[in-house]
């Protein structure tokens, strides 16, 4: 049990962290960028080419990690500032992005081809064990690189002024504005961010992916089903999202059959969103709510 | 008139293809506090926002101290030239009420002391809003965040003050004690462009004003000229 605990931590913390790609685009811009999968797939495709040329892996991983980051940013320029400079509330960033990912994807296949290469590896897949379960160097490295990124971002968000303005933007845009925020410079960042995360979780979840132009379509879907899972309405909870949807798919993977982790997770969203349409981590407000609903009905129940 | 702090030349501006306010020319001089009247739609907040830069204008000019800010984005006039208390409030309501006052101070920022001077004016103004710092802005009343709203606009330091309906939906108290603070801050030798519906306090705080209508500038008076409740200018423009 612990054992499948841990390995879904692992796996959810990848999950995760590409939720929290798409999660910090839309903190700050209200814009989903479907791209977010082709940009996990970049980091993962440009470390594994520059590699197997005889890049050493650090500077590989290096590149990787500034494709993606660059990529976030390249996906802003092209895919969501005209459109939203043509008008602020369109929702055509939902077609431009998707689209922009289709061609990332076509492109990596045109460039490097269409078949599996093998990943650097960067840890010895020696086992650990705790407490009985085993966990490889670069499952334990995952989470604790997720962990660190929730915290970091919570700390960044509430501590800085930075980070304050950053939530000055994201409750409401136009005043940040009057207040002095250029909102277009937050966006850039946040879409760098965003590229960053992903970018990091590519080189993590690389040693067991391999490297496949076409890996980004099940990790954006993932993502963004652990997006669903946690809310929307920050970041943070994403992460919980991911660390949760990972869970429950080794869980079904474990004790249903090897098959379940791709029907699975749309089951445990479905039911989240029509038990809690916010995610699992809704405000302290909405459970108060549903508590109070319980309360009362019991009580007409009762006379 | 080289002493306008501002001046604003057959201005229009609208959402969407639709022009709300058609050649709009009003100014403020330095240390003036101006209001500008009018009935609901007018188009009196499009006024505000075209000169904080929040919306983008066709045609004229705006210029703040004799700085061009006709095409300056919001982020722009926010540097020093003119802020604003939008209509509704519109307080960072998840974050604390002095962290929604440094905000306001946000281009001040390499210099803590100034912000710490321009915090201490506010809570000068505003003792209530000194007991309530460090509470989320979103548990205080109406009339507590209208003072907050107004302390985050005075943390800018602007050249220009906007002020958009600071009396709306304040109990009649909490209107005396806004009223009593505006004074003040036009005895401090602010220059203050005022958009109101309660035409008393206009007439307390102003020197001058203006009636907008129909997106038009109707009339211009001097507060002397009229009776102390305005009467005569209800009557005759917003009745
Ligand atoms: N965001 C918007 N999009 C489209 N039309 C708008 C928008 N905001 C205001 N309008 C229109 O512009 C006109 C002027 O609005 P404005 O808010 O400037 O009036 P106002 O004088 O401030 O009114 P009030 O006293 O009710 O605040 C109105 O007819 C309104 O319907
Ligand atoms: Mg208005």
């Amino acid at each position: 049990m612990l054992q499948v605990l841990l390995t879904g931590l692992a796996t959810g913390a990848i999950y995760g962290l590409v939720a929290m790609g798409y999660a910090v685009v839309y903190y700050v811009t209200r814009v989903i960028n479907f791209a977010t999968g082709q940009l996990l797939m970049a980091s993962i495709m440009v470390t594994t080419v520059l590699s197997m040329h005889g890049t050493p892996v650090a500077l590989a991983l290096a590149a990787g990690v500034a494709t993606s980051t660059l990529g976030g940013v390249v996906v802003y320029f092209l895919a969501v500032r005209p459109v939203l400079r043509f008008n602020r509330l369109s929702f055509a960033w939902l077609v431009s992005t998707l689209g922009v990912g289709i061609i990332l994807e076509s492109l990596a296949a045109v460039i490097w081809g269409t078949s599996s290469l093998p990943f650097p590896n960067l840890l010895n897949g020696r086992d650990v064990s705790i407490l009985g379960a085993a966990l490889t160097w670069q499952q334990i490295l995952t989470i604790g690189i997720a962990l660190f990124t929730v915290v970091g971002f919570e700390i960044f968000r509430k501590r800085t002024l930075f980070g304050k303005i950053g939530m000055a933007i994201s409750s409401d845009p136009d005043i940040a504005s009057a207040i002095g925020a250029n909102v277009t410079s937050y966006a850039v960042v946040a879409f760098a961010l965003g590229g960053l995360l992903v970018g990091v979780a590519g080189i993590l979840v690389g040693p067991l992916s391999f490297a496949n132009p076409y890996l980004g379509e099940s990790f954006g879907i993932s993502g963004f089903v652990a997006l669903m899972i946690g809310g929307i309405e920050q970041p943070a909870a994403s992460m919980g999202g991911g660390l949760i949807l990972g869970v429950l798919t080794i869980l079904a993977n474990t004790y249903i059959n090897a098959q379940a982790s791709d029907w699975f997770p749309f089951v445990v969203v479905m039911v989240v969103l029509l038990v809690t349409p916010n995610g699992v981590f809704m405000s302290g407000g909405a459970i108060k709510g549903i508590w109070r609903r319980f309360q009362t009905s019991r009580v007409e129940a009762k006379s | 008139m080289t002493d306008a702090v501002l001046q604003i030349e057959t201005l229009s501006a609208g959402y969407g293809r639709f022009d709300v306010i058609h050649d709009i020319s009003m100014s403020v001089a330095n240390g003036e506090a101006v209001a500008l009247l009018g009935p609901n739609g007018a188009g009196k907040t499009t006024v505000l926002r075209s000169i904080m830069g929040l919306i983008r204008h066709r045609r004229g000019a705006i210029r703040i101290a004799g700085t061009d800010v006709t095409k300056m984005p919001a982020h722009r006039v926010a540097k020093g030239h003119a802020a604003l208390v939008p209509e509704g409030r519109r307080l960072f309501l998840n974050q604390t009420v002095e962290d929604n006052l440094r905000l306001g101070a946000m281009r001040h920022r390499r210099n803590p002391q100034k912000v710490q001077e321009l915090l201490d004016s506010v809570f000068e103004l505003f003792p209530v809003v000194e007991r309530h710092r460090h509470r989320p802005s979103s548990a205080l009343s109406g009339g507590e965040q209208q003072m907050v709203a107004i302390g985050r606009m005075m943390m800018n330091d602007p050249t220009l003050m906007l002020l958009d309906e600071p009396s709306l939906g304040l109990a009649p108290l909490a209107i005396d004690d806004m009223t009593r603070a505006l004074v003040k801050l036009r005895q401090q030798g602010r220059s203050i462009l005022l958009v109101e519906q309660r035409v008393d306090l206009a007439l307390k705080v102003c020197d001058r004003i203006y009636v907008l209508s129909d997106g038009r500038i109707i009339d211009e008076k001097r507060t002397g000229e009229l009776g102390d409740d305005g009467r005569a200018l209800i009557d005759a423009y917003l009745g």
